[in-house]
């Protein structure tokens, strides 16, 4: 009896030794890449923003003058205002309509597979070409969406031109891709419990307070990572505007007043126009501080508005 | 099969049911009101792409035309010789498929090997990991780009695929903590007795775990798909040999070069678009259901 | 929209250049790819350029008469006209190339970046001369006493006027002073109920404008200038003349019209635009895309009663380099010789219609059925040319300065408030 025991000891040390390595060894590409890809990086990243790195020549020790620089710099606050634009309107302006269109697409009709195909189909278009599309239809003159505007006889507004609509022409594109965020949100309302409206509906509830009282709570946890992933994305949007300012090739732009200058994209320019490697660091830096804070602070409020099933 | 009782039936009797059963229509109408809401974001949604292939076949005096000219007069593939003479279009095909193809198949073969040692396995550090996963999904990638971009460099590898794979082989934070949630569903159960009948653990993982973990894995290629099919920051800055580009950097190029063109541009789009468009129609089925079970975890 | 400064300049080329885009150039592209290196004991020397379409054809033909004029080197040229993707090759020797070209107003900020290799050891090796090079072109390749580029082709701007508009309004010939100028506008800009319907001179090049109202861009320590008096005045000449006097926001309504640069569809070319500012390419491109147009050119007109100002231009150029990282050097400083020897350079400019940089070559005959090339030759001469300096910060400078145009043009911003913001901003280039 007492053998057995340690034996049985001795075996289940040797098991779990045995399956801490097999573990260690499952998790080694992701090991290996964290450190290489990712952990090394940002060691190397915090170095170069504490000094001038241009790539060519090793990199000269600043301190914290980019950081100090950095809070100098008008285009740094243009960049950071552009980005706050397109996030603080932009991402809970996606979420609604892809609810409203969820909504739609949750209809019990034939056919229904067909539309959430042709609702998703944008999704899988590339960034390059759904921009130049758009740029086509947003064209001022020609464009197919001021032909509409000009037959309702509504103001023609010069998207790509006029810095107060630059961002609007972002937004349009961002929405026609929402795709995603609408398929994820039909899931999550096909998994709403039928009782509960029923319930509701014995309660006399309408249809505004079914959605006030039952799907929106319901859906709360999907809404709370949407936003998050939202967010993220528009914090680090840089294919559409680069692609809506550039006019031709080797011709810095930022729109036209630098409407359009993200924060991404500035920070591209600093590091592969500029070779300003050292200030594009600390501003990836600002850029993943600024994005724990603002998740944070979702994460924090979503207590009082996201509502779990126990 | 009622209708079709109802289609054989004499007038008189189909309109007696008419008058006896009202609820049907109502529903009818009902369906009706909702096909049309679908109908119209569906337009809304698919207008761009109609707008897209009708620039494509036409003439610049078609385009230009005032009042607009919602069809071609003229239809012509100018447009589109115009846009095939100027590029390699197969080439950069070849290039986003190949880069495609092994993407799909790095986050295939690392993320779940390591999703599955988080969740199924009992190794020390198991928890810190897990927390690196999650952490790292938040992290902008520009923190790491310039580094990233320097090792590349290093090993001489700027201006070839690798850049634009390799990662995936090393897991993706994203898919990793994906198929871990999904892991967990597991039951512990058939692992136990898997391991009972004396297969060992990478065997377990192999030919039980991974055929369970299916659908997660569609969602995880789905996702990595779109992902290097639409990327363009990547290809943006570690390619520069036209012969290396993929469809992206191919048409940014264009656009560089050829300005507002738009009946060429549109032809390109037009082309640019439509092999994403017949994969999407043929793997439908797992984009959606793969999308759909992101959100819910 | 605005381009400004020598880069903007050049770059509205793309368009002419790539009419059928460099497919000669895509393929060449794929063997290099596949090469691995010479065969026959001759060093292959690999020539990335900016040029596509038929600039890149140009290109294509003078590097097989160079490869069949001796059996050492083998040119390998790729057309590839990103510029960023031309910078970020170059950090890493196994992508690199060994001779590219670039803008004169680069040269500065790659020097002093180490991406250049200076020519000065090969240049007195071989004694090889540099005095029939444009000065103005020479100023910007030339840093800290080394010269890190040399000229292919420069440029000069012009005012453009559209002839058949001018007879229309009674005018008789361009504008000599800004007086004129100023006049002329008026009378060649037509109006109905607040809409425009042509425009006496829209798209300004304040760089150029700045120095023909006796600005300054830099000062003597190379250092951002941009609120200089003269500098002001220009850019309030076209607000008071355009922007104020017809709205900024039916400027903006017409000039959004206006269609693609390189095509029949140039507000110049269409009769939108009675005047502009271009370079000498444009003996090409009417060519090209408006036959039927009667145009003509003149200098810049000068301010009253400063005659000192007269024939004011900017001169932008072209140029070739050897990258720190290339391998093949003394191969690639022997090939580059033989781009600027007068026989390919006169070819090359010829096809381009640009000028050459030697000026020896100005004048030649083959230039003789360029229409109106003459007048771009002889602003050459001028004694006012101005180039813009080349240093470590030119590029960031001219963005800004872009975004200051528009804030100008747009009405967003008085001159003096937009300049003084980019000398704000100029103080923290830094490296």
């Amino acid at each position: 009896m007492a053998t057995n025991v340690r034996q049985g000891a001795g075996l289940g040390a040797a098991r779990r030794r045995r399956e801490a390595l097999i573990g260690l060894a499952f998790a080694s590409p992701f090991l290996i890449g964290i450190v290489v890809f990712t952990a090394g990086p940002i060691i190397a990243s915090a170095y170069y923003s504490l000094t001038n790195f241009n790539i060519f020549q090793s990199p000269v020790w600043v301190g914290l003058g980019n950081y100090r620089h950095l809070f100098h710099d008008d285009l740094f606050y243009k960049a950071l205002w552009n980005t706050g634009v397109l996030m603080v309107i932009g991402v809970p302006v996606q979420l609604a309509l892809a609810l409203i269109v969820a909504l739609g697409l949750s209809f019990q009709v034939r056919g229904q597979p067909l539309y959430r195909a042709l609702v998703y189909l944008p999704s899988v278009v590339p960034m390059v070409t759904a921009t130049y599309l758009w740029r086509w239809l947003l064209n001022s003159q020609y464009g197919t969406v001021n032909r509409i505007l000009g037959a309702l006889h509504l103001p023609q507004p010069d998207w790509m031109g006029d810095p107060l609509w630059t961002k609007p022409a972002v937004m349009l594109i961002v929405f026609w891709g929402i795709g995603t965020t609408a398929v994820i949100y039909l899931a999550a309302l096909k998994q709403v419990p039928r009782d509960l409206y029923e319930a509701a509906e014995v309660d006399g509830a309408g249809i505004w307070w079914q959605f006030r009282r039952v799907t929106w709570p319901m859906i709360s946890p999907v809404t709370l990572f949407q936003l998050i992933v939202g967010l993220i994305a528009a914090l680090q949007v840089f294919a559409q505007p680069y692609l809506l300012a550039q006019q031709r090739l080797n011709a810095t732009s930022g729109g036209p007043d630098n409407s359009l200058l993200t924060y991404s994209m500035y920070l591209f320019q600093n590091a592969f126009i500029y070779l300003k490697m050292g200030y594009a660091s600390a501003m990836a830096w600002v850029l993943f501080l600024i994005t724990l804070v603002l998740t944070a602070i979702v994460l924090r409020s979503s207590r009082r508005w996201v509502h779990y099933e126990e | 099969m009622s209708t079709a009782t109802v289609r054989q039936a004499e007038p008189a009797v189909s309109s007696g049911q008419f008058r006896r059963r009202p609820v049907p229509t109502s529903r009818r109408l009902r369906q009706l009101g909702r096909h049309v809401v679908l109908v119209a974001i569906c337009a809304a949604f698919f207008l761009p792409f109609t707008i897209m292939l009708l620039t494509s076949f036409k003439m610049p005096t078609d385009i230009f035309h005032v009042p607009p000219r919602l069809l071609p007069v003229h239809w012509v593939l100018s447009n589109y010789r115009q846009a095939f003479s100027s590029m390699p279009f197969g080439r950069y095909l070849g290039n986003s498929v190949l880069l495609v193809v092994l993407n799909v198949g790095g986050t295939l073969v690392s993320c779940p090997l390591v999703a599955y040692a988080l969740a199924k396995l009992k190794w020390p550090g198991r928890g810190v990991v897990f927390t690196v996963v999650l952490s790292a999904m938040m992290l902008p990638p520009q923190v790491t780009m310039v580094p990233v971009y320097l090792i590349w460099s290093k090993l001489g590898l700027v201006n070839t695929f690798w850049p634009l794979f390799a990662p995936s082989f090393f897991g993706t934070p994203f898919f990793i903590f994906l198929l871990r949630q999904f892991f967990r569903n597991v039951p512990d159960d058939i692992l136990e007795a898997a391991r009972i009948d004396g297969a060992g653990e990478f065997r377990t993982y192999w030919q039980i775990v991974l055929p369970l973990a299916k659908p997660a894995l569609a969602t995880a290629a789905v996702f990595q798909f779109v992902w290097t099919w639409t990327d363009f920051v990547n290809p943006l800055i570690y390619i520069h040999d036209n012969s290396k580009f993929t469809l992206s950097i191919g048409l940014y190029n264009f656009f560089s070069e050829h300005g507002v063109e738009w009946g060429p541009l549109m032809a390109a789009c037009g082309m640019f678009t439509l092999p994403a468009i017949l994969i999407f129609v043929f793997a439908q089925r797992y984009f959606i259901s793969g999308i759909s079970t992101t959100g819910l975890k | 929209m605005m381009l400004h400064g020598t880069a903007g300049r050049r770059d509205r080329r793309g368009g002419w250049r790539a009419i059928a885009a460099g497919a000669a150039g895509l393929t060449l592209a794929a063997t290099m790819a596949a090469c691995g290196g010479g065969s026959s004991g001759r060093t292959t020397v690999n020539f990335t350029y900016l040029w596509t379409g038929p600039e890149g054809k140009a290109m294509a033909a003078i590097i097989k008469d160079f490869n069949a004029s001796q059996n050492k080197i083998t040119v390998k040229g790729v057309s590839n006209p990103d510029q960023q993707s031309q910078l970020a090759a170059m950090a890493s020797t196994s992508s690199s190339f060994d001779i590219s070209d670039t803008f004169g107003n680069i040269v500065g900020a790659w020097a002093s970046k180490g991406v250049l290799e200076p020519l000065n050891d090969d240049m007195s090796k071989d004694s090889y001369k540099t005095s029939d090079f444009a000065k103005a072109a020479m100023d910007q390749t030339v840093q800290g006493g080394k010269t890190y580029a040399l000229p292919i082709a420069v440029h000069t701007v012009q005012l453009l006027y559209n002839k058949t508009l001018f007879k229309q309004a009674g005018i008789a010939g361009p504008p000599a002073t800004t007086s004129e100028w100023a006049a002329d506008i008026a009378k060649l800009t037509k109006t109905q109920g607040g809409k425009i319907s042509q425009l006496g001179f829209a798209n300004p090049d304040f760089t150029t404008m700045g120095w023909e109202f006796g600005g300054q861009w830099f000062d003597a320590k190379h250092q951002p200038t941009p609120d200089t008096p003269g500098n002001v005045q220009a850019a309030n000449f076209y607000v008071d003349n355009v922007v104020k006097k017809y709205g900024a926001k039916a400027v903006q309504k017409f000039t959004s019209g206006f269609g693609e640069y390189a095509s029949p569809e140039n507000p110049f070319y269409q009769g939108k635009l009675a005047m502009t500012t271009d370079g000498e390419w444009q003996s090409a491109f009417t060519k090209q895309y408006a036959p039927k147009l009667d145009w003509g050119v003149a200098p810049l007109p000068y301010p009253d009663g400063h005659p000192e100002l007269k024939d004011t231009t900017q001169v932008s150029s072209s140029v070739l380099f050897i990258p720190r990282s290339s391998q093949h050097k003394a191969e690639a400083w022997t090939f580059m010789k033989y781009l600027l020897a007068k026989k390919s350079m006169l070819s090359f400019t010829h096809t381009l219609a640009n000028l050459p940089a030697r000026t020896s070559l100005l004048g030649d005959q083959i230039y003789s059925d360029l229409p109106q090339f003459g007048t771009w030759q002889e602003a050459l001469k001028s004694k006012n040319t101005h180039s813009f300096d080349s240093t470590s910060s030119s590029q960031q400078y001219t963005t800004d300065l872009t975004t200051a145009s528009d804030q100008i043009t747009l009405g967003k911003k008085s001159a003096q408030q937009a300049l003084s913001a980019v000398a704000k901003q100029a103080k923290k280039y830094g490296n």
